[in-house]
């Protein structure tokens, strides 16, 4: 295992450096850099998965000169899935890159992004596998760094420079909170050692507790892009190359559930009040909603896909949150059920969300534009880049027989189990979760039929779509690995849920695979024979029956054989793109029902003629919402920051003996204070 | 010397620095830039004598070394360099003050108090002869300092500038006799440096602002 790991960092270096030595050689340099990406992701997909069913962690420490910094990487369970996680997506991204990379610009050095796609995804494996609360520090520093690199990558576009900035300023606010818990947690024992931090010398008070938990919330939950700290994720995540956004979407996120589940059920040792658990059950109920209104409004396909993954953070939060309050309530066979449905989703989500923006990017590449009403009918043009995005589009509207599904509908049965909690108002507030949930997968369908529908279906809305062209082979195997994997990880939870029974066992001390599996694996029995089940094989084989049924009765009425062509009903008028369903109409009464949170804005410009007002020279329509946050969270903040820098100009008079004065104040104060 | 008993040799470093502090309320004082130069030279030629008792009374050799230092580089060679910068700038007099004198005797004094407050908890542990002279030390550095506030030009700065330095070196013979003499030569020569870059930054200010009023580099702000 150690030589593993030594392999696989060691491709990664490689990776790093070696694209860079290649002179003028960019298909080379491209294929050399996501091969070795590739050779590494499969190790690490090795590593991850003997890891996660391996009994003792592997630990590994080379010391360092510099202080308190110790190279310490452990691989335990947690880590393994993470890394697993990581790594198959890390995979399908690398081959899917080789073929996408052809249609970046000539400017975006393939090199340079193949390095950095190298470091990104060696980041991300430091930080899930770091044993030291510095060296962690350093790998999530990195990780921010390098995807910001890569989200400017495109950036003579000045929005793609107001999405890097953006990021950077969220990401390195919530770094300063995740530096405030280590530095909290340092004082257990005057180490970094997560050994240290796991088995306190002396435990932290409560209160202090507290705020390590509310530091790593909102530190990690900035990455997890949790509302209201999602604003940079919208922007950020369709700036960048579409399997950089593949990855920041898919996986870099859940590096921040990684953090939260170690912090909370690791070093804290999963001892912590009722209220820790309902505060993360609310923050993941509000961003579910929230996370896929917004979604449902964008029109830019990146941008959509950006808002789902606040969406979907949302429910790996909803189950987490969960989980939590079972535990403070000492339901721990609960607990277990509640982090299971959660790291089962963030697995899901991982790979149906890199599996939809590599989709969004195949659709990127092949009509150079983002925008979805500027597609239609795609499904005949790129039949398998329709086919894969339909899998992942099914995959996380949470419909059989895929993942998102099963993982939904986990997280649906332990919100239901409000009934063992004795406190009432817990048993009111987990029903209310699981309808924020079920609101959630409702508007989450709509979205994807809208995105799929106005996507892929219908005529041709631009000379783009209607030149578009299938997508490279490289790019298309990157899809299909990801789509393969969503079917499989909703066909076999028999499979999956043993995986993760190991995943968990250590935080919670309960091992529940073997009474939710019945009948060999094939059914899922969450809780309670009677109160439900779920046989997600038999499910798709009902599927497809009643598929196999529907075209059985076809043929058999004749209707197969016979084929008749006719012109589509069009009122005289021959058929045209414009007389299509826009994506905005599909949307339009979801918007007027909620409103009150859209707060949207229409308005109608015209430009009359000089000579007469009856004649219009140009209308201009344009339909706005308001992002909430932004306006009345963010702006105001960041009003209030020039105006107090204006104040504090005052001091800065520019006089050399005021200046000197100030120092020579200070001085004399602090040796009276140091007296 | 059987009548040098570290009792009178204690009493004797007291009173050079002493001396030195006094020199430093002449400089505040005075208005006459030339004459300001010459209470420096005197105040580090009283340093060096302080140093070079010092050294005799504890019989650490490398003191004699930064004594000799101290009289050549500050009593000589930098008023030297000063005179010749005040001679070409043609500038005699401190006419524009940011504090006035009176005012800045008292601030001094206070200073002084202050230094004495400060320095109380810590004499009261040292064994070394030299122990009561920490405090002088201190109240030399702040005084420098302050003068570097309240005057305005450049030249009057820099040797407040060279004040402080002056009670530093008191200072660090009062606390530890003295540092070693790596550190001393170290100083010795940056003192010099900064002197001379002082000079040359004081011919510029007046080549571009036809002063040496330091209050007129506040132009250059944004």
């Amino acid at each position: 295992m150690a030589i593993f790991l030594t392999v696989m960092l060691a491709v990664y270096a490689a990776g790093i450096v070696l694209p860079l030595t290649i002179p003028v050689r960019p298909t080379l340099q491209n294929l050399l850099a996501n091969s070795l990406a590739g050779v590494a992701a499969t190790l690490g997909i090795v590593l991850g998965a003997t890891g996660v069913v391996a009994p003792d962690p592997l630990t590994l420490t080379w010391s360092s000169s510099i202080p308190l910094l110790a190279f310490a990487v452990r691989l335990d369970a947690l880590a393994s899935f993470f890394l697993l996680t990581i790594s198959l997506v890390g995979l399908a991204a690398a081959i899917y890159a080789v073929g996408y990379l052809r249609h970046l610009p000539s400017r975006v050095s393939p090199a340079a992004l193949g390095a950095l796609f190298n470091a990104f995804l060696c980041a991300m494996t430091l930080v899930v596998i770091a044993d030291n609360g510095f060296l962690f520090l350093i790998a999530w520093e990195l990780m921010s760094l390098i995807s910001y690199l890569l989200v400017v990558t495109d950036h003579e576009d000045p929005d793609v420079r107001y999405a890097g900035f953006l990021y950077l300023i969220m990401a390195h606010i919530g770094t300063a909170f995740i530096v405030v818990m280590f530095l909290l947690l340092f004082q257990q024992g005057n180490t970094f050692s997560f050994e240290a931090f796991r088995h306190p010398e002396r435990v932290l008070p409560t209160s202090l507790q507290t705020v390590v938990f509310l530091a790593a919330l909102i530190g990690f939950g900035t990455k997890a892009g949790i509302v209201p700290l999602h604003v940079w994720l919208p922007y950020a995540h369709p700036a960048a190359p579409s399997h950089i956004s593949a990855l920041m979407s898919g996986v870099m996120i859940k590096t921040a559930i990684y953090g939260i589940l170690r912090v909370s059920f690791d070093f804290l040792g999963g001892q912590f009040p009722w209220w820790w658990g309902f505060l993360v059950l609310v923050i993941g109920a509000v961003s579910a909603v929230l996370g896929v209104m917004y979604a449902l409004m964008e029109h830019d396909l990146k941008r959509l896909l950006a808002y789902h993954s606040v969406e979907n953070i949302g429910i790996i939060l909803l189950g987490l949150g969960a989980g939590m309050l079972f535990h403070a309530y000492g339901l721990e066979d609960l607990v277990a059920l509640g982090l299971l449905a959660s790291l089962y989703h963030t697995v899901n989500h991982a790979l149906f969300k890199a599996l939809l923006f590599l989709g969004a990017g195949a659709l990127l590449s092949a009509t150079r534009t983002r925008n979805m009403e500027e597609y239609g009918g795609l499904l005949r043009r790129m039949p398998w880049t329709g086919a894969c995005f339909l899998v992942g589009a099914v995959s996380i509207s949470a419909l059989p027989p895929t993942n998102g599904f099963v993982s939904e509908w986990l997280v649906f049965q332990t919100l239901f189990q409000s009934g063992q909690v004795p406190s009432l108002l817990m048993k009111l507030m987990l029903p209310l979760a699981a309808a924020m949930l079920a609101l959630t997968g409702a508007l989450a369908l709509v979205c994807f039929a809208k995105a799929f529908g106005i996507s892929f279906l219908a005529l041709p809305r631009s000379s783009h779509a209607r030149h578009a062209e299938e997508v490279s082979w490289t790019m298309r195997i990157g899809m299909i690995i990801l789509a393969a994997t969503c079917v499989l990880l909703g066909l076999a939870p028999m499979v999956v849920v043993p995986l993760l029974d190991h995943v968990i066992q250590p935080m919670t001390g309960r091992s529940i695979a073997g009474q939710m599996l019945a009948l060999g694996g094939w059914t899922l029995i969450p809780v309670d024979a009677e109160f439900s089940s779920l046989s997600s094989p038999v499910l798709a084989m009902l599927i497809a029956g009643s598929a196999m049924m529907a075209l059985a009765l076809t043929a058999l009425a004749g209707g197969w054989r016979e084929k008749r062509y006719a012109r589509t009903w069009g009122c005289g008028l021959n058929l045209s793109p414009r007389m299509e369903y826009t994506a905005t109409a599909f949307v339009q009464p979801i918007k007027r029902v909620f409103g009150t949170i859209y707060q949207p804005t229409l308005k109608l410009e015209t430009e009359l003629m000089h000579e007469s007002q009856y004649f219009a020279k140009s209308r201009r329509f344009t339909v706005r919402i308001e992002p909430i946050f932004e306006t009345y969270l963010y702006l105001p903040v960041a009003a209030i920051m020039p105006a107090l820098a204006d104040r504090l100009r005052v001091i800065q008079a520019g006089s050399l003996h005021v200046y000197l004065a100030y120092i020579f104040v200070t001085l004399v104060l602090l040796l009276l204070i140091a007296l | 010397m059987s009548w040098l008993t570290p009792r009178i040799g204690a009493q004797l470093v007291d009173l050079g620095s002493a001396m030195l502090l006094l020199t430093c309320f002449a400089i505040v004082a005075q208005r006459r830039l030339s004459a300001c130069v010459d209470l420096f030279a005197l105040q580090s030629a009283f340093l060096a004598m302080t140093a070079t008792l010092v050294a005799f009374l504890t019989g650490t050799r490398h003191i004699y070394i930064a004594a000799a230092l101290t009289v050549v580089v500050k009593s000589v060679v930098i008023p030297h360099v000063l005179r010749r910068v005040i001679e070409r700038l043609n500038v005699t007099r401190e006419l524009v003050m940011n504090v006035n004198v009176p005012a800045s005797l008292l601030i001094c004094g206070a200073l002084v108090m202050t230094a004495f407050i400060i320095t109380q908890p810590i004499i009261s542990f040292g064994h070394l002869l030299t122990r009561n002279s920490l405090a002088i030390a201190l109240a030399i550095v702040l005084i420098g300092f302050f003068t570097m506030i309240a005057r305005q030009k450049a030249v009057t700065q820099l040797i407040a500038f060279l004040v402080m330095e002056n009670g530093l070196f008191l200072g660090a013979t009062a606390a530890t006799y003295g540092m070693p003499l790596i550190v001393e030569l170290g100083v010795f020569f940056d003192v010099l440096i900064a002197a001379l870059i002082a000079g040359i930054y004081t011919n510029r200010l007046q080549d571009a602002f036809d002063s040496v009023d330091t209050s007129r580099l506040s132009e250059l702000k944004e």
